[in-house]
């Protein structure tokens, strides 16, 4: 008892003159929860990228685009699989079902960028409400394995008796990209102001549509379907068990990370002007799931930089000269580095960084 | 009024008939006691009523309505809720959050399609997720991750998961159990106090029967999945029947 008032008063004067007294973690970790914050962070995040890309890492605009493209598929994927604790192992079929259903969008209906965006958007949205309403009938590696089957019988399809639509194993090559709204073409320079960190408009186009999505996830995460998903990860029983419906919340889970595979998979071919077949192979599940561990389950951030290290390795690193072969193995070994030092993947170890830096101990 | 009725419920696992035709009645407000011996079916019976286990046959009915057949998460929407024996609480999650969740669902129903406003823009959850936080004494430690509670504290949460889903009843599986003499009194205590003002009806399944006697209106005994008894405490400690299946009685 007589050590309240000792305790109370530092308590009581930090909190009315928070402003003064805060140290710098404290006004960090404030600013950090801010929703305003997480897309000026992002915003100058796409901006400065190519230019550090371009000069520095030997990268070069096109990978820079598609490794936000890649990132836009991981932040979705990491709302399955990081908040919501479901492993699927078939995401292919909404990347590549998108962006098939955006060509062929492009060749015979609109080939406006924003319509065709939208068409493989809702396209993957609907899939995704077919293929989570038989997956998610069964949990853990049931369910990997029946999405997987959904993935792979997608791929048959698309490869033959779909071919008359899809053109089978030569991929889809009629895509057909209006410029944007009319006037801006996608494909061209860019003007004054944006060329000194840009050189091409097409990732301007990318790029805002990498910052809404990560809006867009941070508000997901920050609502109560965020609340609800982490608590399904934690102990799915007991949320059954306070009255929520957690098959239908898992199904939400399923639809929105596809969404964002599909915003994804419909920018892919925009910017590729060209769907391969191989989009929808099993494979590029898989890069999925490695892309988002390597960069951090269960952080905003962390798949953008899991994309990006990966495709990084893919396309950069195979190129140097005696290291380029063994990409593959280079890869594995950055992977089972990253989780074995980092189980929180790359984004797990940032934090800790800043932790140790700032003297946080905040989460 | 009758908020729980169980009518002939019964549960066979092959040949063993663990509850066998169980009546029992639990009135609004009521604070009943489930013992028996080990192996007599309290948690079968707990879990018949919490829709974990379908019975064989039977039936039961809450607010007047059967609820056999309906999804665990709908008999909590009808105002059951229930507390784990183990402590259930979502680890990773701070004290708030956890509380969060229940009282989510008790707000806005099991499921809801338009969820995507911010989470500070839903004050009647805060609202009842602060006060239950204060009803169970976790109120200052709401940033803790539950993970990192002791023992005593994590079976606290637990009851205020439980109670943030806003129950007309609540089931208890042994809330006590693992706990040190003065973490079962804090709880016996915030049991007693939650009905008081709650004006909780509880069922309660419990070894010690000191607690039992203390918290109790009225006391069911089970024995080999039937009814033996059932009345006040002291009705039921002087039943010839339960000291019989208690070989030797109940006053140790």
């Amino acid at each position: 008892m007589s050590d309240e008032p000792r305790d109370a008063t530092p308590a009581a004067a930090s909190e009315s003159g928070a402003d003064v007294s805060d140290g710098f973690a404290a006004r960090l970790s404030r600013f950090r929860e801010r929703e305003s914050s997480t897309v000026l962070i992002t915003i100058v995040g796409v901006l400065v990228f190519p230019f550090i890309f371009n000069n520095l890492l030997n990268g070069y605009t096109q990978l820079a685009t598609l490794m936000l493209i890649w990132g836009i598929f991981a932040v979705g994927f990491d709302i399955l699989l990081g908040y919501t604790g479901l492993l699927s192992f078939g995401h292919a079929v909404f990347w590549g079902g998108a962006a098939y259903a955006a060509g062929i969008f492009s060749a015979s209906v609109s080939s406006q960028p924003l319509l065709v965006l939208l068409a493989g958007t809702v396209f993957a949205v609907l899939l995704a409400w077919v293929v989570g309403f038989l997956s998610l009938r069964r949990g853990g590696i049931y369910f990997a394995i029946l999405t997987l089957t959904f993935g792979q019988m997608a791929f048959y399809l698309a490869a033959s008796p779909l071919a008359f639509l899809t053109n089978g194993e030569n991929g889809f090559t009629s895509v057909t990209i209006a410029p944007l709204l009319g006037v801006i073409d996608l494909h061209g320079g860019v003007p004054f102001p944006l060329s000194i960190a840009v050189d091409n408009m097409l990732y301007v186009f990318v790029a805002v549509v990498t910052v809404l999505s990560v809006a867009m996830a941070n508000r997901i995460l920050h609502s109560p379907y965020g609340i609800v998903f982490r608590a399904i990860r934690e102990n799915e029983r007991r949320a059954e068990f306070v009255g929520l419906h957690v098959w239908r919340y898992k199904l939400m889970a399923f639809i929105i990370s596809a969404a964002f595979a599909g915003i994804a998979g419909s920018l892919f071919a925009i910017e590729g002007n060209y769907v391969p077949l191989g989009s929808l192979y099993w494979t590029e599940s898989g890069a999925i799931v490695i892309m988002t561990v390597l960069g951090g389950v269960g952080s905003l951030f962390g798949p953008l930089f899991g994309a990006g290290l990966y495709l990084y390795i893919e396309n950069i690193v195979s190129g140097f000269e005696t290291l380029g072969s063994f990409w593959h193995l280079i890869l594995g070994i950055v992977f089972v580095v990253a989780v074995v030092v980092f189980p929180d993947g790359i984004w797990g170890g940032i934090e800790y960084l800043r932790d140790k830096v700032t003297g946080g101990d905040e989460s | 009024m009758t908020l729980l009725q169980t009518e002939q419920l019964t549960k066979q696992f092959g040949g063993l008939t663990a509850v066998d035709e169980v009546d029992m009645e639990i009135e609004q407000g009521e604070g009943v006691s489930l013992i028996g011996p080990n192996g007599a079916g309290k948690s079968t019976l707990i879990n018949l009523v919490t829709r974990r286990l379908e019975p064989s046959y039977g039936d039961v009915s809450f607010k007047g309505e059967s609820i056999v057949g309906m999804d665990p998460h709908e008999v909590v929407q009808q105002g059951m809720s229930k507390s784990f024996q183990t402590a259930s609480v979502f680890p990773e999650l701070s004290v708030k959050e956890n509380a969060t969740i229940a009282a989510l669902a008790a707000e806005h129903g099991s499921f809801r399609v338009n969820f995507f406003r911010h989470r500070n823009s839903y004050p009647a959850v805060e609202e009842l997720t602060n006060d239950v936080l204060r009803s169970v004494g976790l109120y200052g430690e709401r940033e803790t991750q539950a993970d990192s509670l002791d023992y005593g504290n994590k079976r606290r949460l637990e009851l205020g998961i439980a109670l943030a889903a806003e129950p007309d009843m609540l089931l208890m599986d042994e809330p006590t159990a693992g706990m040190s003499p003065d973490e079962t009194q804090s709880t016996v205590e915030l049991i007693k106090r939650v009905k008081d003002e709650l004006d909780l009806t509880f069922l309660l399944v419990e070894h010690d029967m000191e607690i039992v006697f203390d918290i109790s209106d009225r006391i069911v005994v089970l024995n080999r999945g039937s009814v033996i008894s059932t009345g006040t405490p002291e009705e039921v400690q002087n039943d010839p029947a339960v000291q019989e299946a208690y070989l030797g009685g109940v006053e140790e």
